[in-house]
């Protein structure tokens, strides 16, 4: 056998390595992606959707296991244990549906979101670099909500941030919640360490609740839209969900000592009474309220074998009970038409 | 980048100035293109890796942290050891490959872990061991294979190079996940193979520059340490120290600009691609400067450029041409700071000890930037980003005026070869 040159030892190496590279690539671009997304979506036009539409109904995300941008935007009747639910076509990593109007955020890796009408049907897309967290849609459909993660840039970035949108649905402006003028006890504060996340609308659309991260404390800040304020209302309070009547909060109460793990809890927001829910497992989700005795939340599956699926589960909030399965194979739930 | 049909010290000497100044040696464009795909493999999984973690491993943005001190932290401690262990008998060549080897087995090693965080923690650390294992030793290797009044051009080119695949990298990642969502594997498989290139080139195209007096023979920290004897050496050592604890990082910079001209922070990532360019562009051109006026003083103007960032980021102007020009300063920065300081450096060190004499100024000024920036965001959080930049500035100038007096100072030491 002739001895081969360097050059041609590298060629054929590189030669190697490129059939390697195309061959990976085709061969994963010819498999069948098994995303939900490409099933065959029920359309609107089907009449048991339309019925379903028009009664109480729960608008959530079927969670799509490994690639979580292909999480399907899905209806289910309001009805614990429920077996019916309709995929829709539409499909992104956290979604929310109010007053006529849905947000989906994450339908990319790399931060795209868009809205879309009550026929789900996508409308306008926009940009929010970061990594998918929360969204929240006004009552009235007027405003849409949306978190990321920002994420460092270089070696030496500053690290973790969040960032919070709150966008005008009609005109698509929007305004970053670092914008806004907080007060605390009356006086302004600001920080560059201010991170917003978890907004919850009140009923008339412009109020807001949201959490303020600065300095190690997450403040509850109850906020104006229409005049870009916001105060503080307590601290330790993450990813506010305001119930329908619009007394009380639940959210995410971090364990004292323990780091990353969250209880749910309910504040009232007359009496600023505390309470601990019957839920016990780590809840890192913005619960959703059933009615106002119930709120709905996902966790992951724990197994054993812990799994990437999610379930909704539901515990009363007023402490009592005992958590109970919502809705298998679900997240980013949305209660549309509240009895 | 045109390469000469024979490489090599003597020819080049022997040429002389018929050598146009942008030719360089064939082995330093060997290594800058093992450096660029070495980059493009990289870059395809730091701009995934927080995505990777986050989505499909669902880590907690704690353990994320973990991951990131990890990722900055590994590399400086190695550089240091690999970087002297290839001044032992002159094994540049060897020790740098071991590191772009391993660097490209954990590409495939991330995708055998799958989800379990000790293990790919383990696969991070090991990739960025490989990354502090190369970088001494490799810049020793461009040194050894130029001659000295071209350091900077070389040094020039290498750095091109090396920031077109850090360029080109995110790209190919993107594109791939936008053609194959969630299908991480096939990133990992395509970010081997670029790095599997990388390796090739050194393999078989980088000669080794062994030579009888670059061979030191015990593997000891006392040469390294002993450089600090060489007074204009361990005047860079400590100014790099110096320049590196005042360098404010271009995420912070980017950060407070993007508050003050209030454009959406979608433009920020763009910020550090158009950085990038500039630094791309620029690199050869300092590096000829550097080799024209001086290494120093190309050394000082490009901390000058950076001190002209932080009076952007003070000054009351607004709106594009702030941002635009703060943009083009840092990559100023970048390409009159990076190359020209490994040249700068390597014209001091006796070539026995040039590895090891590499990493130690690349080490301290490395964990001094780690260090400032801690310091800066503590600093921004506590007392304002004002007065956190005019401590900076101060700090910028003081540490360039006793450098640039140092050198005024300390005569020129015997010529090393």
């Amino acid at each position: 056998m002739p001895r081969l040159s360097r050059e041609a030892w590298f060629g054929i190496v590189v030669g190697v390595l490129v059939v390697v590279t195309l061959g990976y690539v085709g061969f994963a671009a010819l498999q069948p992606s098994g995303s939900p997304a490409n099933a065959a979506a029920t359309t609107v036009s089907d009449p048991r959707l339309r019925a379903l539409l028009a009664e109480p109904h729960l608008v959530f995300l079927k969670p799509s296991g490994a690639d979580p941008t292909q999480d399907v935007v899905s209806v289910a009747p309001l009805q614990q244990g429920t077996t019916e639910r309709f995929e829709t076509g539409l499909h992104c990593q956290r979604a929310y549906f109010a007053g006529g109007h849905g947000v989906c955020v994450g339908r990319d890796l790399v931060g795209s979101g868009f809205f879309f009408d009550d026929s789900f049907t996508a409308g306008r897309t926009f940009s929010q670099p970061g990594l998918t967290s929360r969204a929240r849609v006004s009552a009235d459909g007027k405003y849409a909500s949306s978190t990321v993660f920002v994420t460092g840039h270089s070696y030496n970035s500053p690290g973790f941030s969040t960032n919070t949108l709150i966008t005008d649905v009609a005109t698509g402006s929007s305004v970053d919640l670092e914008r806004f003028t907080v007060t605390k006890d009356g006086q302004r504060i600001q920080a560059p360490d201010f991170n917003f996340w978890g907004v919850t609308f009140a009923a008339d659309g412009n109020r807001f609740y949201a959490t303020l991260g600065t300095n190690g404390h997450t403040y509850l800040i109850e906020g104006d839209v229409a005049n870009r304020t916001a105060r503080v209302l307590t601290d330790g309070v993450e990813c506010p969900s305001l119930s329908p009547d619009g007394t009380r909060i639940a959210y995410k109460h971090a364990l004292p000592g323990a780091q990353r793990e969250w209880r749910l809890h309910v504040l009232d927001l007359r009496t600023m009474a505390d309470t601990a829910l019957a839920e016990t497992r780590n809840v890192d989700d913005q619960a959703e309220w059933l009615d106002n005795s119930r709120v709905t939340y996902g966790l992951q599956d724990q197994g054993p074998p812990a799994t990437l699926d999610v379930n909704l589960w539901t515990v009363p909030a007023n402490g009592s009970g005992t958590p109970t399965l919502f809705l298998a194979h679900a997240t980013s739930p949305a209660v549309v038409g509240r009895p | 980048m045109y390469t000469q049909l024979r490489s090599g010290l003597t020819q080049e000497a022997q040429a002389g100035e018929r050598v146009p100044w942008w030719r360089v040696s064939r082995n330093v464009v060997n290594l800058g293109l093992t450096s660029l795909f070495t980059d493009i493999s990289s870059e395809m999984i730091s701009t995934i890796l927080p995505l990777y973690l986050v989505y499909v491993l669902r880590m907690t943005t704690l353990q994320l942290g973990v991951v990131d001190g990890v990722y900055q932290g590994a590399s400086a401690l190695m550089r240091l050891v690999a970087g002297v262990a290839a001044d032992r008998g002159g094994r540049h060549k060897e020790v740098a490959l071991a590191g772009y080897g391993l660097s490209a087995v954990c590409k495939l090693g991330m995708l055998a872990v799958g989800g379990a965080f000790g293990p790919l923690v383990a696969v991070i650390l090991a990739d960025r061991t490989g990354k502090g294992i190369r970088t001494a030793p490799r810049d020793a290797l461009i040194s050894l294979s130029s001659p000295r009044e071209r350091l900077g051009v070389a040094f020039g080119v290498h750095r091109a190079l090396d920031t077109a695949g850090a360029l080109i990298g995110p790209l190919v990642a993107f594109a791939l996940l936008t053609m194959l969502p969630g299908r991480f594997d096939v990133i990992f498989v395509v970010s081997f193979c670029f790095a599997a290139v990388g390796v090739a080139v050194i393999t078989v195209l980088v000669e080794s520059r062994r030579s009888p007096e670059t061979a030191s023979r015990r593997l000891s920290l006392r040469p390294a340490l002993g450089l600090l004897r060489l007074a204009r050496f361990r005047l860079l050592v400590l100014a790099g120290f110096g320049l590196g604890l005042a360098t404010i990082a271009d995420a912070f910079i980017y950060l407070a600009l993007q508050r003050r001209v209030d454009f959406p922070p979608t433009f920020l990532p763009l910020l550090y691609v158009l950085t990038s360019v500039v630094y791309l562009v620029l690199a050869v051109p300092a590096g000829r400067l550097a080799d024209r006026l001086g290494r120093a003083r190309v050394l000082l103007g490009g901390y000058a450029a950076l001190a002209g960032v932080y009076l952007a980021v003070l000054s009351s102007a607004e709106g594009a041409v702030l941002v635009l020009g703060s943009v083009a300063l840092f990559g100023v920065y970048y390409a009159c700071t990076d190359g020209v300081m490994a040249a700068l450096a390597s014209s001091l060190l006796p070539a026995e000890t040039r590895s090891g004499g590499l990493a130690l100024v690349g080490t301290s000024t490395a964990l001094a930037s780690l260090a400032g920036s801690v310091l800066f965001g503590a600093l921004w959080t506590t007392v304002g980003l004002q007065v956190a930049v005019v401590a900076f500035l101060a700090g910028l100038v003081v540490a360039g005026v006793a450098l640039a007096g140092g050198l005024v100072w300390t005569r020129p030491g015997p010529v090393p070869a």
